[in-house]
Order: structure tokens, then sequence, then C-alpha cells
């Protein structure tokens, strides 16, 4: 029996001669946020409405934990998916809460209502419940869309650039809200060009561009790209000591001004700081110069423009 | 049980889009004073009787012939004659709410952007569609009934004894309450098809507009005297939209699929 909420395999989708995603392939987990990272038009949507069941594959699989997303098969997996699209979509001339009624409705929850009252306390909505959604700030009907995508208790979550032209307080809300899903075990599939986002909340990093570019944990793409840099503060001019340490070989050493930058090599962090004592160095401040998932991913797309 | 909560949906949104029934509500209000104008209204402001006129010479004897309208005197039979003409005008009520519904509907959703989240429930096509129409074709009806009923009871006020009883006859009920609805469902079918081709509801219902032209041609038909909206011909032209509908219906759940829907539709 699969421990994986969600298998995508081989995924491939044409249209006409257009190959949209091409042999795609990862696994969500339970309580994990995976995001799916790529620049526009490079079937994130489309991988997205095929993991739901609502576009075919031309070719590959779908299993919502161990059963197979068919045509015949889609209409019950649907309910172990909530999904969040690009835009809220909810119905301007209804209220919050029949917004989401109609959806547990749909979803033939035994008791729809108490279903909405979990959600609009979960999204901290209650107290706008009986306003029409039309009246509501872009940001509340984000809330509200992300409250419908999980009225029926959904273990798997797709969201669809979920933060996508809020503002910054509203984003942060709408991520701790994601965070939130992560808690209660559901496995989020996070679609987005938000690489700070990223940073903050997944657990497990895909860039698409058609075809996997590359999926790992942050640091696992960092490390694969980048070799690690050791970033040393130190109270006289910097120059003298990268000379020292050169001589006693460490690698690319760089100095500039009261910093030295410099890759560690076979050596610890201890060991070159001990050396840089010795030599006399007074030192300030050591930090790991960490590439940012911006540097990662631009290095993932263009791996012969991008360098630090 | 999901259709029922989808129509519920439809019917308060349309609740709360009151000016979608504006233009069926003149349609409506036109269809109940012509008659009344023509044979109540401009006879006795010009002094005549209709009956005195050469040109109802037909519909006077036509009356004459039938068991249920021999008993009424000529000027009545001219009156009830022109009530039967008139009454291809209610079909038109159906006509209009449908598709100013179904065009709404489909479109209100296409910009709202509110149809892939309901894609992703396990809804189907067929419940999606019947939501859809159901939900423009049950108020079209009860507007028809409630228009229909304001027809009669003018017909009871204004116009001599006995003519409003006529209406109840098959020839009108059968206009009304059998060409009227499957002329609205095939308008409104035919506005679900174009709506989801146009990102705007009124180029949806500009099309739609062509289930208006038969109809026109009905009256225009009668008035030359080219048709006679017999029992016989009346079944006919119900044969007729029975299979209208049918295909208009196999395209519609064509075009409802998720798949199309996601890929195709602009």
């Amino acid at each position: 029996m699969s421990t994986q909420a969600l298998t995508a395999q081989h995924l491939t989708r044409h249209f006409g001669d257009r190959v949209a995603v091409e042999d795609v392939s990862f696994e969500l987990e339970p309580g994990r946020i995976f995001a799916l990272l790529g620049p526009n038009g490079a079937g994130k949507t489309t991988t997205l409405r095929m993991l739901a069941g609502l576009i075919a594959p031309t070719s590959g699989s779908v299993r919502i934990g161990s059963e197979a997303m068919t045509p015949g098969a889609a209409p019950r997996l649907r309910e172990r998916i909530g999904f969040l699209t690009e835009a809220p979509g909810l119905w301007d001339n209804l209220t919050v809460h029949d917004n989401l009624k109609v959806y547990a409705q749909l979803y033939r929850m035994r008791d729809a209502e108490k279903a909405v009252t979990e959600a609009l306390a979960l999204f901290e909505i209650a107290d706008r419940s009986r306003d029409r959604t039309a009246r509501l700030s872009k940001g509340l009907k984000q809330r509200v869309a992300l409250a419908r995508a999980i009225v029926h208790r959904p273990s798997i979550v797709l969201l669809d650039e979920p933060t996508a032209g809020l503002d910054p307080e509203s984003a942060r809300d709408v991520r701790e809200l994601i965070v939130a899903m992560r808690s209660e075990g559901r496995a989020v599939l996070l679609c987005t060009h938000n690489l700070d986002e990223v940073e903050r909340v997944a657990d497990r990093v895909a860039v698409l561009r058609s075809r996997l570019v590359a999926i790992g944990t942050p640091t696992e793409l960092r490390q694969r790209l980048f070799t690690s840099r050791l970033r040393i503060h130190v109270s006289q001019d910097a120059g003298s000591f990268a000379d020292s340490l050169r001589a006693s070989g460490v690698n690319d050493v760089r100095a500039d001004g009261t910093w030295l930058s410099l890759s560690e090599g076979t050596l610890t962090t201890p060991q070159i700081v001990r050396m840089l004592v010795d030599a006399g160095a007074g030192i300030e401040a050591v930090e790991r110069d960490e590439p940012s998932l911006e540097d990662v991913y631009l290095k993932l797309l263009n791996p012969d423009g991008a360098s630090r | 049980m999901r259709m029922l909560a989808l129509l519920r949906k439809e019917l308060a949104d349309e609740r709360q889009n009151l000016a979608l029934f504006v233009p069926t509500l003149i349609v409506g209000f036109v269809a109940v004073l012509l008659p009344v104008l023509v044979a109540v209204i401009i006879p006795y402001v010009a002094g005549e009787r209709l009956s005195d006129s050469s040109d109802f010479e037909v519909a006077v004897e036509m009356y004459r012939n039938q068991p249920a309208t021999r008993g009424l005197d000529p000027e009545a039979a001219v009156q009830a004659y022109l009530f039967q003409f008139f009454a291809v005008m209610l079909v038109l009520i159906p006509v209009t709410a449908a598709m100013s519904i179904a065009a709404h509907s489909v479109v209100g959703e296409k910009q709202a952007r509110s149809l892939e989240p309901l894609l992703v429930t396990p809804i189907t096509t067929f419940e999606l569609l019947g939501a859809k129409v159901l939900g423009a074709f049950v108020p079209s009806i009860i507007l028809t009934a409630v228009y229909f009923v304001i027809y009669v009871l003018a017909a009871a006020l204004f116009a001599h004894p006995g003519v409003a009883w006529v209406l109840f006859g098959p020839r009108t009920a059968g206009t009304v309450f059998i060409l009227g609805p499957l002329a609205a469902l095939a308008a409104l079918q035919m506005a679900v098809c174009v709506s989801s081709r146009v990102n705007d509801a009124r180029t949806a219902q500009q099309i739609g507009v062509l289930v208006i032209l038969p109809i026109a041609g009905l009256l225009i038909g009668q008035l030359a005297g080219a048709i006679q909206l017999t029992v016989t011909f009346i079944a006919w032209i119900t044969l007729g939209l029975l299979v209208i509908n049918a295909g208009l219906m196999r395209v519609a759940i064509t075009l409802f699929d998720r798949e199309t829907i996601l890929t195709r539709w602009r």
C-alpha cells in the first residue's frame, strides 16, 4: 500500500503539436508542502489539472494513494482533492456562507452546515459569513477560496498561485494558512512564481519547464548547483590573511576589505577559524554564504547565463 | 442532490440579478397589450364592430364551425380569434427569459472564472448542464404561466363574455404550454452553446435571438393567411422542436465536458 498521497508518473500532455508537459514524475507526501516552480507557460496549471483529473494526460498516470486516476474513478477521487484555482472564482452574488455551503453539498457532506462552520472558523472569516463575496477585499476572497478548497476535508490540496496579486500582509496570512494545512497532515502542492514564498514554506521543490528541470529539497538543490562558501569578517585588512590561507592549502579565497570569502573544501569551519586566529586575525563574524532560491532557480532555468 | 444544490445556487443568483428579467417583462407586457389594443380598444375608440368588417369573415365562419366557440356572438368570435392569434406572442416570454438567464449564467461563470473550481468537484456533466438548463427553464415557465393568467384575465375583463374560455382550448394552451417550453428549451440550449464560445452575454443573446425568427414567422404567416395554427400544425412543430432539442442537447453535453471547457472554451 502506497504511503504517498499522490503519485504522478511520466505525465505528458500534448495540445495538438504543442507539448505542454513532458515526462513529469513526482510524489506528494502527507504533511509536506511540495512547490512546483516554473516560468509562465511552463505547464504548471496543466500539470495541476491532470493531477485533479480535470484533463487527461496524453500519456503517464496519476495515482491518488494506491488508486489510479481513471475517467471512471475521477469523480470519486476528486473528493479527496482540494483545488485552489488561479482566480478565486467565487459566486459574487452569493454570501460567503452560501458559496461554501453549495460546495459542501456538491461534495455530499453529511452535515454541510457543520463543515461550513468549521471552515469559516479555521480561516477566521465567520464574522463575514453573511457578506456577499462581491464586497470582500482580494485577500479575503482568497481566504474564502482557500476555505472552499478544503470545506470537504481533502487529504490533498493543490494550490495554483495562492498569493498572486495579494498585498504583503494578505500574502503572509495565506502562507500561514498553507502551513496550517501541512500541520493538519494534508499533502500540499504549491504552484507559484514566488520564490520567497517557496523558501519560507516548501519542504520539497520541483522546477518545471515542460519537463522537470530539477527536484529536491531547497538545500539539496543549492548543494547540487553551488559550492558552499564561508564569509568571515576580520578586524584587520583581509588581504594579508587571504595569502596565509592560500599558503595553507585553502582554495578559492577572495578578500574584499575586511571580509574573506572562501570555499570550505576539505577543511571544517573551526579549522579555518583556528588558522586565521593563529595568523593573528581578529574574528568579528563567521557566516555561511547561502545562495538564494532565486539564484538556484535562475541557474536551473538558464545554466549558462546565471552566475554568482 | 448535487444538481439540486447547484440549481438552488442558480436561482439565488437570479434573485440577486432581477435586471435579467426586464426584457421578458417588456415582451410579456406587449404580448398582453396587443390583443387588448387590437380587439377591444381600437374598435371601441373608432366606434366600429370588428364583426362588421369583411376582413374577419373567415374568423367568424371558423368559429361557427367549432363546437367550443359556436355559442359566441360574431363580435366575441372575432375577439377570440384575435386573442388566439396573438397568443403566439406569449411563446416569446419563455424564449426571451430562458435566453437571457442562460447566457448570463454561462458567460457570468466564465467572467467570474468560477467554472474551474466547480469542475474540480465530483459533479457530472449531466448534473452541471442540468442545473444550468433548469435554472433558466424553471423561471421562464413560471413567468409564462403568470403572463398566461394575465392574458386570460385581460380577455375576461375587456373582451366579450366567453372569449377568455376559448383560451383554455387546445390551440392556445398547446401554443403556450407545449410550443413555449420547447422553444424556450431550444433557445436556452442555443444560448448555452453560444455562450461557451463568447465572453459577452449580449453576444450570446444576439445569436440566440435566431430562435425568435421562426416564432415571428408563425405570427406573420397567420397574418398573411398562409398558416392556420391548428392542433395538427402545432403537433408537427412540437415534433420538429423535439428533434432540434435532442440535437442541441447532444452538442451541449459535448461542450460541457470538463476537458472541453478547460481547453477549448474561450
